[in-house]
């Protein structure tokens, strides 16, 4: 009994460990205006909730992909867009559930190890003039760029981007 | 011996039967009807208190999803829909944020007890002319499981029960 808690208590380690690592090697290059990992959580049409795919802003448009279907909104119809933060359990869907009821308390101890995500909220009119909104996530750091895409593809935001902090102050040589 | 019992269980009867008709009395409250065939859902207000720009967007979709689940109007129409101003017997539903508590997915998850999520709503359901014609405020949680947002998904969910009940 003893041999099967300590086994799955070093099997939910390893799972950990595995789940950390396995972002820093699937990183690639992306290519511009393009953004992979992509949630969209809720919001748009015919899109399920918390489907995993692709966002693109190139040619006016936000699009995004997921799996075979494709959704679009023109960037100018796009009246608001807002970037949040947020954090995530490292282990989530339903292997995360599970884990939930793992012994020891082992479950809430995994629940410690979490990923900073980016949240991306956008509000546009159809053709209808109906309001509608959407939200996404996405890894860390890749907000900002999907909101200045937006931005230059022509759509609106209450919120202005802040200034780059890296970029030195106005009147510095 | 045997009188003690019949007396304890009488007294526990009449407690229950007392506990049971106020409750009933509360929930059977005549509940105004709402005789219309369609709806506008407005944007969450939320003027009063700053609520992230993600939990206004997911109030208001899921508010939209959840009363069109309900099936009770054949036209659920969203904020500055065009068609809807030819509609002939429209409702409109506002809702105002009136408090808002952002919890922690994380500790719920890691005490269960702590981090809940909580939004308070005002709803309030006029008729064209801004008549009113049902209020109530309506509160959004997440105690246990889910994210934040979920929050939202139960408030869309109460939502559509009062509608339901009431049309």
């Amino acid at each position: 009994m003893r041999m099967t808690s300590t086994g799955l208590l070093c099997g939910a380690v390893a799972v950990v460990a595995m789940f950390l690592v396995t972002p820093c090697i699937a990183q690639q290059p992306q290519q511009p205006g393009t953004f992979p990992q992509t949630k969209q959580v809720l919001g748009l049409e015919g899109v399920k909730h918390n489907a995993m795919g692709t966002l693109t802003v190139q040619k006016g448009t936000l699009e995004f992909t997921s799996g075979k279907k494709k959704t679009d909104v023109p960037a100018t119809s796009i009246s608001d867009v807002v970037t949040d933060k947020d954090s995530q359990r490292a282990i989530g869907g339903v292997v995360g559930t599970i884990s939930m009821f793992g012994p020891y308390g082992s479950g809430r101890f995994l629940s410690l190890f979490r990923t900073k995500i980016d949240t991306v909220t956008i509000n546009y009119h159809d053709s209808s003039g109906a309001l509608h909104g959407a939200v996404f996530t996405m890894p860390t750091g890749r907000a900002e760029e999907v909101k200045q895409d937006l931005l230059t593809e022509g759509a609106h935001t209450t919120i202005p981007t802040a200034p780059d902090a890296t970029a030195p102050p106005a009147g510095t040589k | 011996m045997t009188r003690t019992h019949i007396i304890c269980a009488l007294t526990f009867t009449l407690m229950a039967s007392v506990f049971t008709a106020s409750t009933s009395l509360a929930q059977d409250t005549p509940q105004p009807k709402i005789h219309a065939s369609s709806i506008q859902i407005l944007m969450v207000d939320s003027k009063e208190v700053t609520l992230p720009a993600e939990f206004q967007v997911a109030l208001y979709e899921n508010l939209v999803a959840e009363v069109q689940k309900t099936g009770k109007f054949q036209h659920v129409y969203r904020d500055g829909d065009r068609s809807a101003t030819d509609a002939p017997d429209l409702v409109v539903l506002h809702s105002t944020v009136h408090g808002f508590k952002k919890g922690s997915e994380e500790k719920r998850q890691v005490t269960t007890v702590a981090g809940a999520t909580s939004i308070n709503i005002h709803c309030q359901i006029t008729d064209k002319t801004g008549k009113s014609l049902m209020e109530r405020d309506v509160t959004g949680k997440v105690r246990f499981f889910g994210g934040n947002l979920r929050a939202t998904y139960d408030f869309g969910k109460k939502v559509a029960e009062i509608v339901r009940q009431s049309s």
